[in-house]
């Protein structure tokens, strides 16, 4: 079987160095190649993993079978049509867009060309999360009622200044971090989301106001369920971590709580140093990547489409929308 | 000493609790209730006096503590500022901003005290995270997160705790401790989103609501309140995330003894669940020793009159948030 052949495009996000490692240990994959617009950082990835660094995007599509773009938000949209173009798989770190308007251009520009379009949301691959899923579908908890979910960290302009640059991030707290349950919680409620209330303001991270650093979203199913989302940037410097997710289902036969990431050891090292969480949880990532692998070579339908990429950037449009009304914002999504 | 004389109305858990910490404190006490053998039983347990009737009660009285269902608070509040009683009300205050307003006016026009008993505020886990907050160190609060988790109250059906007209429901019941420990956190509250499992799903039979408060300040509160876990839970967490730091507590995490027998004992909880600190102070008795002392000395209380009607405010708000889909601004509720 020939290797199949993946090239990462763009790796500003943080997620690229552990894309790329990840990529290099499946021997069914082949490295094609890192494209970034800072060389620099293109040739120091794509070294790390003994790949090359391609000079083009062109050129990194024309030697890839499927991509990884995990290029700064803003960018996913104009890599994605290229990708497509190429007749190159595409495998699109989230949020899939900055706008609703651009997810759907994404989608369309993939179907046109008849390639695969995955987006890059872990969390379904999370062995907590799963396990969580399995006992909703079993029946434990009932009906599901509600949904609470916290998914919460620091700021992450430690892993790059664009993260809180509203123009190539697309927004802050929000636009980072409530598309992981929005989607999760679609796959637990089994339902689209029709109502998204949002609250926000920029009062965590002192000295820092570029974009909403606390939010609250509201969100209502079509089925009745309601749930809310914690995107802040809440976590401190000196938490013990980068921040976590956790999920709390409440239903008719009580209520089931988990954390994705309490799979961890409590370090103590230098007093300076303080505590620090070690998570030994099974690596998401590397699952996420494995399914798109198979579902290119299968030609099956991926298990996150792009479809659900979009539901969560129109959930993240819908929660800006009602942080500057006040008000909740209604959508009719399909299903 | 000065020589203040407490007539408890109401003889369930409230008032037997209430009667057991003013004995505690050393304070004269009388009981009434509806029902006499309530009142009996209160009485044998702590040591209190019988009252025959609410008025002889409050003849007899120079405080008068109300602990019954809260559709009675406002009559009974009244007839005590009328008779010029220093009034302790359990909270919520009243089951509408114009009964709350109205016992307020009474109380101030009878120059008698008027105390709402939102003891939340003398737990120590709660009275630790607001020294905390008041020395600075989490910088000015941004998102805060509170949950009260219990079981379903195990009363019988019909009880006045799930008649909505008599208690206003979980949402002002249990639900308003949070939403006043929001307020005491982060200040005045100017809108009110809520979505509860009463008014989406009522063919459910559950009591679940998730609030969600924006403060005059900027900062926004994420409020859970639930009689919808199985017993014997009562499960509460506060989070207070703030321009410096972060505040945590979850009962769940901070258990100082844990323990597998193999003949476990009974929970511990009664018909009603209630949060539980292993200290040797009783939130209950310092509650109540805080509005005496209030009395006494002419000082504030930890929860003043105002406190309890914004409390209340915030809840109607949060109930009628729940009912309509709107978002509500606590000033505007009736």
């Amino acid at each position: 079987m020939a290797r199949l052949r993946i090239g990462i495009l763009s790796a500003a996000h943080v997620h690229a160095p552990a894309y790329l490692a990840l990529l290099a240990r499946m021997e069914d994959v082949a490295l094609a190649g890192v494209w970034d617009e800072d060389p620099v950082l293109a040739r120091e990835r794509a070294h790390a993993v003994g790949t090359v660094a391609a000079a083009t995007p062109a050129g990194l599509l024309a030697e890839s079978d499927a991509i990884v773009i995990a290029g700064v938000n803003r960018d996913h949209r104009a890599l994605a049509e290229q990708a497509a173009a190429a007749g190159v798989h595409v495998l699109c770190e989230k949020p899939l867009a900055t706008s609703a308007a651009d997810a759907r251009a994404i989608i369309d520009a993939c179907r046109r060309a008849g390639v695969l379009l995955m987006t890059a949301f872990p969390s379904p691959w999370n062995s907590v999360v799963e396990a969580l899923i399995s006992a909703v579908r079993e029946g434990q908890v009932g009906e599901v009622v509600s949904l609470e979910g916290v998914n919460t960290g620091e700021m992450p302009d430690v892993h790059g200044a664009w993260f809180v640059d509203p123009a190539l991030a697309g927004g802050g707290a929000v636009t980072d971090h409530v598309v992981h349950l929005a989607d999760l919680y679609r796959r637990i409620v089994r339902s689209e989301v029709v109502e998204v209330y949002a609250v926000a303001n920029r009062i965590l991270q002192e000295g820092f106001d570029r974009v909403e650093t606390g939010g609250l979203v509201a969100l209502r199913f079509r089925n009745g369920v309601f749930a809310t989302i914690d995107c802040s940037w809440s976590k401190p410097r000196s938490w013990p971590t980068w921040g976590g997710l956790s999920i709390e289902v409440l239903g008719t036969g009580g209520a089931i709580a988990a954390d994705a990431f309490r799979q961890r050891l409590d370090l103590w090292g230098r007093r300076e140093d303080g505590a620090s969480w070690r998570s030994f949880g099974s690596d998401a990532n590397a699952a996420m990547l494995r399914a798109f692998v198979d579902a290119v070579r299968t030609g099956g339908e991926p298990p996150v489409t792009g479809e659900d990429g979009l539901r969560a950037v129109e959930i993240v449009e819908a929660a800006y929308r009602s942080i500057a009304t006040g008000a909740p914002v209604r959508l009719d999504p399909p299903g | 000493m000065s020589g203040e004389r407490v007539g408890v109305v109401g003889g369930g858990f409230m008032g037997g609790t209430h009667a057991a910490a003013w004995a505690a404190l050393g304070v004269p006490v009388t009981i009434f209730a509806e029902d006499a053998a309530d009142a009996a039983g209160v009485a044998a347990r702590t040591g209190a006096a019988t009252a025959g009737s609410l008025e002889a009660l409050i003849a007899g009285a120079t405080i008068v503590d109300i602990c019954t269902p809260t559709d009675t608070h406002a009559p009974i509040a009244l007839a005590a500022a009328a008779a010029r009683r220093h009034v302790i009300c359990e909270k919520p205050l009243a089951l509408s901003a114009a009964d709350g307003e109205a016992i307020v006016a009474a109380c101030a026009a009878a120059g008698v005290r008027l105390f709402v008993a939102h003891v939340l505020r003398y737990f120590p886990e709660v009275a630790e995270a607001k020294r905390i907050v008041d020395e600075g160190a989490i910088g000015d609060p941004a998102v805060i997160r509170l949950k009260r988790a219990a079981f379903r109250p195990r009363k019988p059906a019909g009880h006045w705790l799930f008649d909505p007209a008599r208690s206003g429901g979980m949402v002002l019941d249990l639900m308003i401790h949070d939403l006043d420990f929001a307020r005491w956190i982060a200040g005045d509250v100017v809108s009110v989103q809520c979505r509860s499992a009463a008014n989406e799903r009522p063919e459910l039979g559950v009591e679940h609501a998730l609030a969600i408060l924006r403060h005059a300040s900027g900062a926004i509160s994420h409020v859970t309140g639930s009689w919808a876990y199985a017993e014997p839970a009562f499960r509460t967490s506060i989070e207070i995330a703030g321009s410096r730091g972060i505040v945590a507590y979850d009962s769940e995490e901070a258990r100082p003894i844990s323990s597998w027998l193999h003949a476990a004992p009974a929970s511990g909880q009664g018909a009603v669940g209630i949060q539980k600190s292993l200290t040797r102070e009783d939130p209950f008795r310092d509650e109540l020793a805080d509005f005496l002392g209030a009395i006494r000395e002419g000082r504030e209380a930890r929860v003043s009159a105002a406190d309890g009607l914004a409390a209340l405010r915030i809840g109607l708000a949060a109930v009628e948030a729940a009912r309509t889909g709107r978002v509500v601004d606590p000033a505007e509720v009736a």
